[in-house]
């Protein structure tokens, strides 16, 4: 079933007299719960695609249906509501909130929606083992390494049970202990709760994990590849 | 809610030296602010009390004419209906009667125009209490030395005997103070200054015959106690107003414009010199709540003959005196706004602050999910956090002053205090007790930080989750 549907979708910057085509004309769909890495040089586009995507940019042309909504047509708080209740952010960055600890920093999203304190326990603390953090969840993110904040903030991101999860080079700042670790979670996460992964990444070890291979070229699909199946 | 208030509060300690820089200036704000208002309305409080609650009173009834035409032909009768009316009037706490009139004094070959003000002896003691204005001690030259060869003084205290070797006292705490004599040191003093500088003045009797005269009038036609002052002018319709007057005390009036023309006697008496048998020129009343003062001024008005009386309250009375404490409270609420529009343009310094510096935090948990609103509440929680904490604390700083202040009021001496009593001031500094203008000013502070917040916040709904993600 096609989760995300990407329709002849281009973003050029105007930013400097060159405009810049970083989005060039791209399609394609999404099944849901697949695994798919998009690769590609910096610059090929992959983090504005993400993002538009995520409904965080803007396109300057072309659609974008998530879970059945056209992005387009969101706005302000409705746009904001729609992340909140079906997409998951990790960013490469991390970008966790500072005064918060690692459980905080998880549950947060859930209480954003709403969810009892007893449901966030149950969920962060569970998550938090999962990513190996369950001795450390009342750390703040100062006191924790990069492949611990990265952790917690895949937690966070899969607290709430999106139904898709952006991660824009998630291992990028990580060891390869880090990345392995951080990838075996995200993998079996998928699996086990259908939860449909997006990445966008060079990282090789990323791209040996997924299922699926979009490669960008200057805003460009260069190739499509499902590991399991055909081009 | 209270997720966000976590948030918030944690938010304002992750830069603790500019939170403390903020709550510090909020709180000198405060305390400058609240220790000034407190002693501004302190003092207009005393000189309410001094000058309306101690003499005119907050309310008066008059003959209708007279207020505009001040002659005793604009007399008032002082019958038992009135009385009557004024005792089943609420929120008037006391009535007594008055009769007041301008005549020629001469004594010796001095003269002068005076005020002469009949009253009731005992109920007088209630309003204006001149007995308590009575001079029971009285410094000369020739005393002062007397008293400087019975008893040794330090350097200080002799140049203060000497500033004040004319000095009236009603007390000998006040002697003291003025002396600068501590109360342990006084009582060695004590005997010495009872001997010498004691002074006979007796207080009137309800049928007295004889008059207290203002010190500095008794000084002008020189006359002491015992002597005799001549009273001559005009009664009722014309009438020849003359006599002759016993001295029986000298008052001391704070206002050096009375303490010139002022002459008490007892109402009979003053009936019968001016030629109003049973009439009065006003009737002085005070109020049980003098913040119902246009309240009660309506009650009693409705209560009485349009055509016979007229109820003034002290603002159309002494105008000159409510012009004087609306100048004064206009120049310090100014000197208030300057020291809050400082502080207001710190606080926004600081909200400004806390958003350029969290921008890329901002965008993360837009991005995650959190509307704008939430995060604006977030950042005027903080704000709020910041304001509450400056301005209790300034106000739980300045408490125990204004509460000491209050109750023992700041006394000037020396030449402060002789300026403050020439301008017919006491020299006294109170703070006023705690009243609304402690929850004004935290009321004031609450709505700077709303309006320090408008602009900053405003940034946020406009923020571009984008451009906050790659700041």
């Amino acid at each position: 079933m096609k989760v995300i549907e990407i329709n002849k979708l281009n973003k050029i910057y105007n930013e400097s007299e060159v405009k810049v085509h970083a989005v060039n004309n791209v399609t394609f769909d999404i099944e849901e719960g697949e695994f798919t890495a998009i690769v590609g040089p910096s610059g090929s586009g992959k983090t504005t695609l993400l993002n538009m995507i995520g409904g965080l940019d803007i396109p300057t042309s072309g659609e974008v249906m998530v879970g059945g909504s056209l992005m387009s047509s969101l706005k302000g708080a409705d746009l904001t509501d729609f992340r909140l209740h079906n997409i998951g952010f990790v960013f490469q960055a991390y970008n966790l909130i500072p005064v918060l600890s690692a459980k905080e920093n998880t549950e947060f999203v859930m209480r954003l929606q709403g969810k009892s304190k007893k449901v966030c326990d149950a969920r962060t603390k569970e998550l938090l083992k999962a990513v190996g953090l369950g001795e450390r969840m009342n750390a703040r993110p100062a006191k924790l390494s990069g492949g611990q904040q990265q952790r917690v903030a895949v937690a966070r991101a899969l607290a709430s049970k999106p139904k898709f999860v952006l991660a824009d080079e998630p291992t990028a700042n990580l060891d390869s202990k880090s990345t392995e670790t951080l990838l075996d979670i995200m993998e079996k996460l998928n699996r086990e709760e259908n939860i449909t992964f997006i990445f966008s990444t060079h990282d090789a070890r990323v791209v040996k994990k997924a299922r699926r291979v979009i490669t960008l070229e200057d805003g460009k699909i260069l190739s499509d590849v499902r590991k399991n199946g055909g081009e | 809610m209270k997720d966000l208030i976590s948030i918030a509060w944690r938010n304002i300690w992750r830069n603790k030296r500019r939170t403390a820089i903020t709550i510090a200036s909020i709180f000198f704000a405060v305390f400058f602010a609240l220790i000034m208002r407190s002693m501004q309305l302190g003092t207009y409080g005393h000189m309410i009390d001094q000058s309306i609650e101690k003499f005119s009173g907050y309310l008066q009834v008059q003959n209708p004419e007279y207020f505009d035409d001040p002659s005793l032909d604009n007399y008032l009768d002082y019958s038992g209906e009135l009385i009557q009316t004024i005792q089943q009037t609420e929120g008037i706490s006391i009535a007594v009667p008055r009769i007041e009139a301008f005549v020629l004094a001469s004594s010796g070959h001095q003269s002068k125009g005076v005020m002469v003000t009949g009253i009731d002896p005992v109920q007088e003691l209630q309003v204006s209490n001149p007995e308590h204005l009575l001079v029971k001690y009285r410094l000369t030259p020739e005393i002062v030395t007397k008293i400087m060869h019975e008893t040794t003084f330090d350097k200080k205290q002799i140049e203060l005997l000497k500033f004040n070797e004319t000095g009236l006292y009603h007390n000998l705490d006040r002697l003291a103070l003025d002396l600068g004599l501590k109360p342990e040191d006084f009582e060695k003093y004590h005997p010495v200054f009872e001997t010498h500088a004691s002074y006979s003045g007796q207080y009137l009797k309800p049928d007295d015959d004889g008059v207290l005269v203002s010190s500095r009038l008794a000084n002008y036609l020189q006359v002491d106690v015992g002597d005799s002052i001549i009273l001559m002018g005009q009664g009722k319709f014309g009438a020849t107003a003359a006599g002759i007057f016993p001295v029986k005390g000298l008052v001391k009036i704070l206002s050096p414009d009375l303490d010139n023309k002022l002459v008490y006697m007892a109402l009979p008496l003053a009936q019968d010199f001016l030629n109003m048998p049973n009439n009065l020129t006003c009737l002085v009343m005070n109020l049980t709540n003098n913040d119902q003062l246009i309240e009660v001024q309506k009650r009693l008005t409705s209560n009485l003959d349009p055509n016979k009386f007229v109820v003034k309250n002290w603002k159309e009375i002494n105008p000159i005196l409510e012009q004087q404490i609306q100048s004064d409270n206009k120049s310090g609420q100014m000197f208030l706004g300057i020291l809050y529009f400082i502080i207001f343009f710190g606080i926004i310094g600081t909200v400004l602050m806390m958003i350029a510096e969290r921008k890329r935090e901002f965008g993360v948990m837009v991005a995650i999910g959190m509307r704008k609103s939430k995060l604006i509440l977030i950042l005027v929680i903080e704000m709020l956090f910041i304001g509450i904490i400056g301005t209790a604390l300034g106000m739980m700083a300045v408490a125990p002053l204004v509460y000491y202040y209050n109750f023992h009021p700041y006394r000037f001496t020396g030449e402060m205090a002789k300026m403050y009593e020439d301008m017919g001031m006491d020299a006294l500094m109170p703070a006023a007790g705690f009243d609304a203008y402690f929850a004004w000013q935290a009321l004031i502070i609450l709505l700077m930080v709303f309006l320090a917040c408008y602009i900053p916040l405003r940034r946020i709904r406009k923020m571009k989750v984008m451009n906050a993600l790659r700041a």
